[in-house]
């Protein structure tokens, strides 16, 4: 209960105004750090639902696919750049931006997480490289400003982010095929 | 796993005969090169306080200058690094079972490369050809043959660094399932940090290459400062995590005491692995370029790398407190005084330690935005790195010399010398409370850094200064008196110690401590998420300096 806990405190920290204006006003910055961060705290805090609402989880996640497909479609949706724009313009989206990346997001990964099979996990470690790699090129390639809010030059800071994230996970998913993972067991 | 039994064997054996000959000769002719550059940069270091407090006019063909540039990138960059690989190889060999003879090599071809690369240097700057201080920012250009010996001293490095790879994955093959020695695990730290850190200066200077031969015209300043203190921050860790590598490992069985947590110790070696690169850009808080809101979250990064500081801090006063009490130390603070402060084994590293508190506040203040507007371009942030590096680091490494060094000549720590290693220690401390001390309070009152002797024409607020550089001339005084002490203490030890068999202090963990879990020697997933740092770190500022990019400046030669 300690993790939700944190999770919690996380939370509240990342809605505060001052740091929720502070991490939005920098494009890759909300991306890359806020809205992760908003996922982690959902991450944490499931801890909470799932010894509440055990019952729940069994009944609508019991392999766990449902809750990859939540995560990975509210995941996505959060990758548009209309999306990131409209947080900062409409109080509204800001709020559904607040509320799902955490709760319809964060908690069903956590939950989905252990009962997925090597296959599902790979599946999600892929798809969020290929996106970032998709972002890379859409974000670099473009030519005129996509965001209202955000200036061409953070559009191509975001698609370069994106770009060196894909990249690491490249290089980790190779180290990972091609060392022997029973050393670390 | 007949290897494995082999490699068993070889174990056993390092113990019984002690050091192999053939590392220890890798080890002292590093520990020697250290040693030779600490007397040259030390000389020139009372020089440059004699001329700074005005007691001293150099001549003309020896400018403050070229003295500043010298000291800098002898102390800083060789003295530490040759330091640290004759240190650190030592402890793979001991730790590891041997160093693997395509290693050694390895080590000796970054001990040649890093030679040619110094004398490279030093002629450059000897021939006032490179009083570009150490920092070598352009505009500012040296010759080419200046940045051509840094490529030379970063291939050494690297060679190095490829040689602990190496025999670390060489040690885990044959140890499955075996958690590696907590040396080792910090050797291995090191030396990740030290090629990925250096992977930015080493563009920097591929850069400054063709721009200071002129086939290309101008350089972007920003880019270029911005690889540096990637580079410059870094390296200020890797001294850290070296220094704490005894601290946690060493000090602990010096003074009768047990290792507190092996874990602990790995976890702050992996964080400062993980977080420390970005640290780079609290150098750079009134740079031009730079966004106050990315400055602000930067802020973050740096006061991050002060948590695992804090986590030794604790740790290591837990260790004393223990052996204190093991030693018949009664009430509150009655362990403090069982603990052997005759031992300059002890004592060095202690009195480097009890540094770090007031080192590290200062250090904060540095982080801390509007502090820094008051003491950026000050002494102040002289006196802060002389008592970071040249006191809780230096000071680390003068102790760790009065066991390593008889331990690789197969020598003995004599009482006498003993006694004058905390001789060394006490000069060294005073001297340095007089030079750092007088630093910080002059920095305070505004005097600059990085400039020769001014009176400003006799103006009253630079003359309210002179009293202080003096002191600060007295403590290089004494300074200088303690390296002379260091290093004659070291070529005795390697050379004319008597005869005998000293230990590799090698802490203990508790008898109760739990199983350090073998996770920690996920490699590969540390460095990724160090890259994902470093990479979401510098893609904003970067961008937009190259985005956004001045016309560029062409070489400047001031001099």
């Amino acid at each position: 209960m300690k993790q939700a806990m944190y999770g919690l405190l996380l939370y509240i920290f990342l809605i505060l105004p001052p740091v929720a204006n502070l991490l939005e006003s920098i494009m890759i910055v909300h991306m890359h750090t806020q809205m992760p961060l908003l996922v982690f705290s959902g991450f944490l805090m499931a801890q909470f639902f799932q010894l509440r609402f055990p019952r729940f989880f069994a009944k609508w996640n019991q392999n766990g696919v449902p809750g990859l497909l939540l995560f990975l479609i509210v995941w996505s949706y959060w990758m548009i750049p209309r999306a990131m724009d409209e947080a900062i313009t409409i109080q509204v989206v800001e709020i559904f931006k607040f509320i799902s990346l955490p709760f319809l997001a964060g908690v069903p990964l956590r939950d989905s997480w252990k009962k997925l099979s090597t296959f599902g996990k790979g599946f999600i470690y892929v798809f969020i490289m290929l996106i970032f790699s998709l972002m890379a090129v859409l974000y670099i390639g473009t030519d005129e400003q996509i965001c209202n809010n955000y200036l061409e030059v953070d559009q191509k800071t975001l698609g370069w982010g994106s770009l060196a994230m894909a990249a690491c996970m490249i290089i980790y998913g190779i180290q990972f095929i091609f060392t022997d993972q029973s050393t670390y067991e | 796993m007949e290897q494995a039994i082999q490699s068993t064997l070889r174990e056993k054996a390092n113990r019984a005969l002690g050091v192999n000959l053939k590392d220890a000769k890798l080890s002292k002719a590093y520990l020697s090169v250290s040693f030779i550059t600490l007397l040259v940069g030390g000389i020139l270091g009372l020089l440059q306080g004699l001329e700074r407090s005005g007691l001293l006019e150099l001549p003309a063909w020896l400018n403050y200058y070229q003295v500043l540039t010298a000291h800098g990138i002898l102390l800083i960059l060789i003295f530490t690094s040759t330091f640290t690989i004759g240190y650190l190889y030592a402890g793979v060999s001991h730790t590891l079972g041997g160093l693997l003879p395509k290693v050694r090599k390895m080590a000796w071809t970054g001990f040649v490369l890093m030679l040619i690369g110094v004398a490279l240097v030093v002629i450059t700057i000897v021939a006032n050809e490179a009083s570009v201080l150490y920092t070598f920012y352009p505009p500012l250009a040296a010759s080419p043959v200046f940045y051509i010996g840094l490529v030379f001293v970063v291939l050494g490095i690297w060679s190095c660094c490829f040689g602990v790879f190496i025999n670390y994955n060489h040690w885990r093959k044959n140890h499955r399932g075996e958690v590696t020695p907590l040396l080792a695990f910090f050797a291995m730290g090191v030396f990740v940090l030290w090629f990925f850190g250096s992977l930015g200066v080493t563009t920097e200077v591929l850069t400054l290459i063709p721009w200071s031969l002129g086939w290309k015209e101008t350089i972007n300043v920003m880019v270029s400062r911005t690889l540096f203190w990637s580079f410059g921050h870094t390296l200020v860790n890797i001294w850290y995590i070296v220094a704490t590598s005894a601290w946690y490992v060493v000090v602990p069985k010096i003074i009768g005491g047990r290792v507190f947590s092996d874990k602990l110790a790995r976890l702050v070696v992996v964080l400062l692995v993980i977080l420390n690169i970005p640290g780079g850009f609290h150098h750079q808080i009134i740079d031009p370029g730079i966004s106050e809101s990315v400055k602000f979250l930067h802020v973050f990064m740096s006061i991050s790398i002060a948590f695992p500081s804090l986590m030794t801090a604790f740790a290591m006063f837990a260790v004393f407190e223990r052996a204190g009490r093991k030693l018949g130390g009664k009430g509150l603070l009655g362990w403090f005084k069982k603990l052997p402060w005759g031992d300059v084994r002890f004592l060095a590293p202690m009195v480097a330690m009890i540094a770090f508190i007031p080192a590290g506040a200062g250090g904060i203040v540095n982080t801390s935005n509007q502090m820094n507007q008051v003491i950026h371009n000050t002494l102040w942030v002289v006196g802060h790195f002389h008592l970071t590096v040249g006191t809780s680091v230096v000071l680390t490494f003068f102790g760790i010399c009065y066991w390593l060094i008889p331990y690789l000549a197969k020598r003995k720590l004599t009482p006498q010398m003993n006694k004058l290693g905390v001789i060394q220690t006490i000069i060294w401390t005073v001297g340095m409370i007089l030079m750092s001390g007088s630093q910080h309070l002059v920095g305070l009152l505004g005097d600059p850094r990085r400039t020769a002797f001014t009176t400003y024409g006799d103006h009253n607020t630079a003359l309210s200064w002179v009293p202080y550089e003096y002191v600060m001339g007295i403590g290089a005084t004494l300074l200088l008196i303690g390296v002379i002490i260091q290093v004659y203490a070291v070529f005795n030890m390697m050379f004319f110690a008597p005869k005998g068999e000293t230990e590799f202090p090698i802490g203990e963990p508790e008898d109760d401590a739990l199983p350090t879990p073998i996770w920690m020697e996920r490699w590969g997933l540390w460095i990724v998420l160090m890259l994902m740092v470093v990479a979401m770190a510098y893609v904003v500022p970067v961008v937009d300096f190259i985005v956004n990019a001045p016309p560029g400046s062409p070489p400047i030669k001031t001099w």
